[in-house]
């Protein structure tokens, strides 16, 4: 860990919402440069890499696009397992679609936190804003101020189709990741020795030896 | 050539009669020669016979016959407005490059959407799951609205019953029989997902949910289905065995997989070659089809795996749903 400078850093990354909000679209848009309409439904869990370079280091995020029905929901503890950042993600032409975000915040928020208990950087992303019907989104005020009480660390008006934002989107993740994780390290004290007292674990004095 | 063409079609010619034999006494050949029924399934069922074969093999004809205008019947009910808005959510994304399904709003799509809400209506406390999409337009890729639908049925039912139920427990608790399965059958695949933690509802949900539908080339989901018709989810348990030792059996293949993500993206993208392989054996310059499952057949057929599968399998079966036979 100390070797920060030149290592490679792999972010597993949650891509959330509900169903045929555009998750997977997203997603292809993000790592394949592309956008199709004959996506299929995802069932259980898909995955894609990205790698980026960030100050003059790799990073690579594991896109985890998870499947939008609300009984997958039932598997999401296993999904969500270890990773760093998320998105949600919603249809501007569906409000109800928005309705579901504090849901799947709630969920990932009870189901996932980081080594010092804070919650993982989420970004809000407002999907299908080529589509001309962002009436949820037009206050920009209201939905900074949705962000900064449901948690979120951003939004952003997105579109895979017309790929309207989501590397900006993917960008400020990125940001808000690398802080949370550099905030993990420096709460760590280093250079620090911490004696323990385990009386199962009591080897012969050869065992000294061994160790070092 | 030509002598080798004629011989195939008269081969294929020969294995319709037999099983047009088997249609006229159906009943005879299931109770008591159901073990020539079951090799002549794993050889695979003539295409053309298909559609009848697998209706009679779940059951499902009897379940049509004894229901007459129960479809209809069901269709004419509105159905519950969450289940639909899903199920049109749906629609275009199942083979959407096939030609039945690919048109918005076409013929294909229709049929898909009567069947899916069909079965919510007869099934309310079930609903709909996204899984049951790509079985039902496989069904309808090979007969009529209200057969497919009652095969529906029986597949939700009878076959995987609770693999579809808004608490997807069934699914869970065979990711974990299946994973058990396989430190027994290929410990090394086992090692190496238990090494990255690769929980087996990361791969299998899709593999299982959709019956390798949307993960195998088609020739093979047919003869999968062909099989899994005649013996049940076992063939399923096979199945996903089989691909695991394909892509993760081996020091060599292995080496190349030296990740979570790695392994990860081998389980999701199945390349039709790593199948083919083994699928194809080449025999005088001919091409010989011999399924891999025909191998699987014969490598887990070891006392304790029927043992194990019975228990596992009957322990489930006290929530009274288990009907099939091992």
């Amino acid at each position: 860990m100390q070797n920060n400078h030149h290592k490679e850093r792999l972010y597993k990354i949650l891509v959330i919402g509900d169903l045929g909000v555009g998750k997977t679209s997203i997603i292809k848009r993000y790592v394949h440069h592309n956008f199709s309409p004959n996506y299929r439904a995802t069932i259980g869990v898909d995955f894609a890499l990205k790698v980026l370079t960030w100050d003059q280091e790799t990073v690579r995020l594991q896109l985890w696009d998870i499947a939008g029905q609300e009984r997958f929901g039932n598997m999401t503890r296993v999904y969500y397992r270890e990773a760093m950042g998320a998105f949600i993600v919603f249809d501007v032409t569906r409000p109800a679609s928005f309705e579901a975000v504090t849901k799947w915040k709630e969920d990932l928020d009870s189901k996932l936190t980081l080594a010092n208990g804070k919650n993982v950087a989420t970004v809000l992303l407002a999907n299908k804003c080529d589509q001309g019907q962002e009436v949820l989104t037009n206050n920009g005020i209201k939905m900074d101020q949705f962000c900064q009480e449901n948690g979120f660390v951003g939004w952003f008006q997105t579109s895979a189709k017309e790929n309207i934002n989501i590397d900006e989107a993917a960008n400020c993740l990125v940001k808000h990741i690398i802080a949370s994780e550099n905030d993990m390290l420096q709460s760590e004290v280093p250079d620090t020795i911490n004696p323990q007292l385990e009386k199962e674990k009591r080897g012969t004095c050869s065992s000294c030896f061994r160790s070092q | 050539m030509e002598r080798l063409d004629d011989l195939r079609v008269e081969v294929a010619r020969q294995r319709e009669m037999k099983w047009l034999d088997m249609f006229c006494h159906w009943d005879k050949w299931v109770k008591h020669r159901f073990q020539k029924v079951k090799l002549r399934c794993r050889k695979g069922i003539p295409s053309s016979l298909r559609s009848k074969a697998w209706q009679l093999l779940s059951d499902s004809q009897k379940l049509l016959e004894e229901n007459p205008g129960k479809f209809e019947e069901l269709e004419r009910e509105p159905g519950e407005a969450k289940w639909l808005d899903i199920i049109e959510k749906d629609l275009h994304r199942q083979f959407p490059f096939h030609e039945m399904f690919a048109a918005r709003g076409g013929h294909g799509q229709q049929d898909l959407y009567r069947i899916l809400k069909a079965y919510t209506v007869y099934r309310p406390d079930e609903g709909y799951c996204q899984a049951q999409a790509p079985v039902a337009a496989v069904l309808l890729m090979h007969m009529p609205a209200e057969q497919a639908f009652w095969c529906l049925v029986q597949i939700c039912e009878k076959y995987l019953p609770g693999y579809y139920s808004a608490g997807l427990e069934a699914i869970q608790l065979d990711g974990e029989i299946f994973f058990s399965l396989l430190r027994r059958t290929c410990p090394m695949a086992y090692r190496h997902l238990k090494k990255f933690k690769i929980d087996p509802i990361l791969y299998m949900t899709e593999w299982f949910m959709c019956i390798f539908s949307r993960t195998l080339p088609w020739a093979s989901v047919l003869r999968v289905w062909d099989m899994f018709f005649c013996e049940g989810v076992k063939i399923i348990f096979r199945v996903g065995l089989v691909l695991l030792k394909q892509m993760l059996g081996s020091v060599e293949k292995l080496r190349e997989l030296q990740g979570m993500y790695e392994t990860m993206e081998r389980l999701r993208n199945i390349s039709p070659d790593t199948i083919r392989e083994d699928v194809l054996v080449f025999e005088n310059g001919r091409v010989c089809v011999l399924t891999f499952i025909m191998n699987l057949t014969l490598y887990l057929q070891s006392v304790f795996f029927l043992f194990f599968f019975c228990t596992v399998r009957f322990m489930r079966a006290s929530n009274g749903t288990e009907t099939m036979p091992v």
